[in-house]
């Protein structure tokens, strides 16, 4: 009988290991990776700063590498349907920050963003500029893209639907001359030449994402509802809120020429509401009346000029009005609105008037590109409504709780305007709902939280 | 003075940490001779583990003894997060439950008096390291050492009662997670680490044994709820980002988790001298665990700047984590039922087999689920054996095998109950226990 527990021990112990070493899989659980009818050996990605993955108000390769056409290439590679490769016009590795971009430094103690200059390393960041600097009208050259053939992201930063057709300012203003981020894409012969339809044009695509608009409201938003010159006596022609007829007629281009007439399958994204994001909701009217109160407590509140910079108009903040994020640093730094001989400059506030004609030009473009998407057959994402969503609720991710609160919400970047990595996920998320809701795929999504926030110093 | 010395020395032993093998963080692992009968014991007398499960059942004990049982629990747990990413694994850590037990009385007396320590509660999981719910847990450990000092008493051949003095004689917490927040030039993610041991408490057990024939027996008993209060436990900070110092001040924390009753109902039928079955139902009441509240205090300094230039100096707030002075995460359990059929069969003067299986009600309702237990309905299967020697010693093996059903929840289950501090996803968790035990009668 003592055999039975000489040999039972060892033998429970055995059975303790094989059962305890069996690994559970779960891998039967998540819904097969399908993609449906779809084929993504081509994906080309049309848009502007949000297409490119431009993030704390630059473009660099790491901003890039998590830009959301690559997530959603990524993703889709996951099908098995392609695309092989994803190819965004990076900067050289020697190069990487591009643009330079805003970092947080600890400023007497406090975290504070600092924008770059164009100085190399300032920040540790290793720009892209051209030396001698040459100066174009929307900004510094930076160095050409070095692939030798035509990127699958095409997002531009800074592009519109106004300046995509050069048909719509005559043929006048040729975007490759203006816009270094469109300008570092092309040859020499085709800077003057070719408009972004042209150039999308030259791409097969398999499957497109198109996110174009913004800047047909934003430009005018973020500056306050005010058009500067881009030269002397030379207004910017990109600056002011699109009009319906033009943006209608560009944006039917784009879309008839990146879906091939509606052959190609794609996915159309239309205009957030840009007064939701925080360039618009960091620096309130109440906060800075509250700190004039406290410097002076007869304070009556914040002056600002609104209308025309020939003739402004001097008043007090509401509630109503928008201050702008770069508001902060000039009140610092000046004084102004405190009195209403310094008001803050009309460029600095997003007036309830101005506000309202953006909120309503927004409407009316976003119409044009349900219509649009409707006649080419692509679906569409709702980009105005996800974005207004996150700006009332913010979005969880894993325990994580992202709002659209500037820096520390983890979405926005710091240019208060532009997504993070983290931010981009979730897009991307957005995106591959509506792709597998209007295609019978199954896409997998991407993981937000394996993507960064904004970086604290 | 001999029973405060064995409780000490039980204590010392006892150490060891746990898994939850029951409903909640709840480990049923009370003896070597229950975990190989699916954990019946509330209408057996079968040694002095009897005092855990049924207090009354003590006097029915023919002999006095003492005992010792030691658990190796090897928990595997599987997740995959409803957002994607790869399917992740625990960082498989054995734990080792133990139970010990020692009870007297005069020979053929009417009466018994006993003192015993185990693990009632406990749960320790190491998540992988860049596991998708990182953010709202990485590591548990909660560990527990009940010392008990039980009487019973036989009132007629047929009947008797127990009850007894429990005591958390021993609880220690350790909980940590990571910081939401992102560090440059790839500095590591923050880390926060809660770690506390409770305060000594009491609660009692008690216990009726009916045994109206050698064939049959009855039992009822009951377990009291105890708290595990912990007072200034440890707030560890890792790698704060700078910038973000001044809202991780706090250096210590409160909190108070309920440790909950359990009242048992069973049978026990006898057809011949070698066999034994019995049936038990315990109902373990889960639903006094309604939030997980914490209250940090203490400032370590982290908020406080020095005058720069024309900003003059900033003294941080104390006792904030990640902003706040509390926290409070809903927990919502719900009453547990557990079913339990066992038995045993006495081969030889010697030899003694057993057999067994449960049913466990999970005590997390849907969409409350939290890494820290990653409860669910579960299946388990035990075996075990008896050997003795000169009727005096003997050699207890025993063999468990846990299967938790899989379980989901998606992230608008979580918005809905507002949950959101945990992670959407499907776990599956499996248990393997084999344990063994040693006593002596006399």
């Amino acid at each position: 009988m003592k055999r039975y527990t000489t040999y039972s021990l060892p033998a429970l112990a055995l059975l303790g290991l094989v059962l305890g070493g069996c690994q559970p899989d779960l891998d039967d659980t998540r819904p097969a990776t399908d993609a449906g009818s779809l084929n993504f050996n081509s994906y080309v990605a049309v848009g502007n700063s949000l297409t490119a993955g431009y993030s704390d108000g630059g473009l660099y390769n790491e901003a890039q590498a998590t830009s959301y056409p690559a997530l959603l290439a990524q993703q889709f590679a996951k099908t098995s349907k392609g695309p092989a490769s994803f190819v965004q016009p990076s900067f050289a590795t020697t190069q990487a920050d591009g643009s330079g971009y805003i970092k947080l430094q600890i400023v007497n103690g406090a975290a504070s963003p600092v924008p770059p200059s164009a100085a190399n390393n300032y920040l540790d960041e290793k720009v892209a500029f051209t030396t001698p600097a040459v100066n174009l009208p929307g900004g510094r050259q930076l160095a050409p893209y070095a692939g030798t053939t035509q990127p699958d992201n095409l997002g531009i930063p800074g592009i519109s639907v106004l300046s995509s057709l050069s048909a719509l300012t005559g043929g006048l203003v040729p975007y490759g001359t203006l816009n270094p981020f469109y300008e570092r894409l092309l040859t020499t012969a085709e800077k003057s030449t070719k408009d972004y339809v042209t150039y999308i044009g030259q791409k097969t695509p398999t499957f497109f994402t198109c996110w174009m608009g913004n800047n047909d409201v934003l430009a005018y938003a973020t500056n306050g509802g005010v058009v500067e010159n881009i030269a002397p006596g030379v207004p910017n022609p990109f600056g002011d809120l699109t009009d319906t007829t033009r943006f209608g007629i560009g944006y039917r281009a784009i879309l008839r020429t990146i879906s091939r007439n509606g052959t190609v399958q794609g996915v159309a994204a239309n205009i957030p509401n840009v007064t939701s994001v925080p360039y618009f909701n960091t620096v309130t009217v109440a906060a800075v009346a509250a700190a004039f109160k406290a410097q002076n407590a007869a304070s009556p509140g914040v002056f600002i000029a609104t209308g025309p910079t020939t003739a402004p108009v001097v008043r007090l903040a509401t509630s109503a009005d928008y201050l702008t994020l770069t508001a902060q640093a000039y009140i610092a730094a000046t004084g102004a609105g405190s009195l209403p001989t310094n008001p803050l400059p009309s460029k600095y506030v997003l007036d309830a008037t101005e506000a309202a004609a953006v909120v309503n030009r927004t409407t009316q473009l976003n119409n044009i590109i349900a219509k649009t998407a409707r006649q080419n057959k692509v679906p569409l994402a709702d980009m105005n409504t996800f974005f207004t969503g996150i700006a009332q609720q913010g979005v969880v991710t894993n325990a994580v709780n992202n709002t659209a609160t500037f820096a520390s919400g983890n979405l926005f970047s710091l240019d208060g305007v532009h997504p993070t990595p983290r931010g981009y996920a979730v897009v991307a998320n957005e995106f591959i709902r509506v792709i597998n809701a209007n295609y019978g795929s199954k896409i997998p999504n991407v993981a937000p939280n394996d993507y960064r926030g904004v970086l604290f110093p | 003075m001999v029973i405060k010395k064995l409780l000490l020395t039980g204590g010392a032993l006892l150490l060891g940490a746990s898994a939850a093998s029951a409903s909640g963080f709840q480990v049923n692992l009370g003896g070597q001779k229950n975990n190989g009968m699916g954990g019946v014991g509330v209408a057996l007398s079968l040694d002095q583990a009897a005092m855990f499960y049924n207090p009354g059942a003590l006097a029915m004990v023919r002999d006095n003894g003492v005992q010792v049982g030691v658990n190796f629990a090897m928990p595997r747990n599987s997740f995959i997060a409803e957002s994607g990413g790869a399917q992740s694994q625990l960082r498989n850590k054995m734990v080792t439950p133990v139970n010990f037990y020692a009870a007297f009385g005069p020979k053929e007396g009417k009466w018994k008096i006993g003192i015993g320590a185990n693990t009632p509660y406990g749960s320790e999981l190491h998540y992988a390291n860049d596991w998708q719910g990182r953010y709202s847990l990485t590591d548990i450990n909660l560990r527990s050492v009940f010392a008990q000092l039980t009487a019973s008493y036989a009132i007629t051949p047929q009947l008797s009662v127990g009850a007894g003095l429990v005591m958390l004689a021993y609880g220690d917490v350790d909980l940590q997670r990571d910081v939401p927040l992102s560090a440059q030039n790839g500095a590591p993610t923050p880390h926060v680490t809660l770690s506390g041991k409770a305060k000594q408490t009491f609660g009692y057990n008690a216990g009726i044994l009916f045994k109206p024939s050698d064939k049959l027996s009855v039992g009822v008993s009951y377990r009291s709820q105890v708290d595990a209060k912990i007072e200034n436990g440890d707030v560890r900070l890792r790698d704060v980002i700078a910038s973000t110092g001044g809202n991780f001040t706090a250096t210590n924390f409160n909190a108070t988790l309920p440790l909950p009753a359990t009242a048992s109902a069973g049978v026990a039928v006898m057809p011949n001298e070698k066999l034994t079955v019995s049936l038990e139902a315990n109902l373990v009441y889960w639903s006094e665990y309604r939030t997980l509240d914490f209250t940090f205090s203490g400032n370590n300094g982290y908020g406080d700047r020095p005058a720069a230039g024309s900003t003059p100096a900033v003294a941080g707030t104390p006792g904030l984590l990640g902003g706040n002075t509390i926290s409070s995460s809903k927990r919502f359990y719900q009453n547990a039922l557990a079913f339990r059929l066992g038995g045993q069969y006495k081969v030889t003067e010697g030899l003694t087999v057993r057999a067994g299986g449960f049913f466990d009600q999970a005590a997390v309702k849907d969409g409350y689920v939290t890494p820290e237990t990653p409860d669910a309905d579960r299946i388990g299967l035990s075996a075990g054996a008896s050997y003795e020697f000169a009727k005096r010693f003997g050699i207890d093996v025993s063999f468990l095998y846990e299967d938790f059903l899989k379980r989901s929840q998606s992230q608008s289950d979580l918005l809905n109950n507002g949950t959101t501090d945990r992670v959407a996803g499907t776990y599956k968790t499996t248990i393997a226990v084999p344990g063994v035990g040693l006593y002596v009668k006399f």
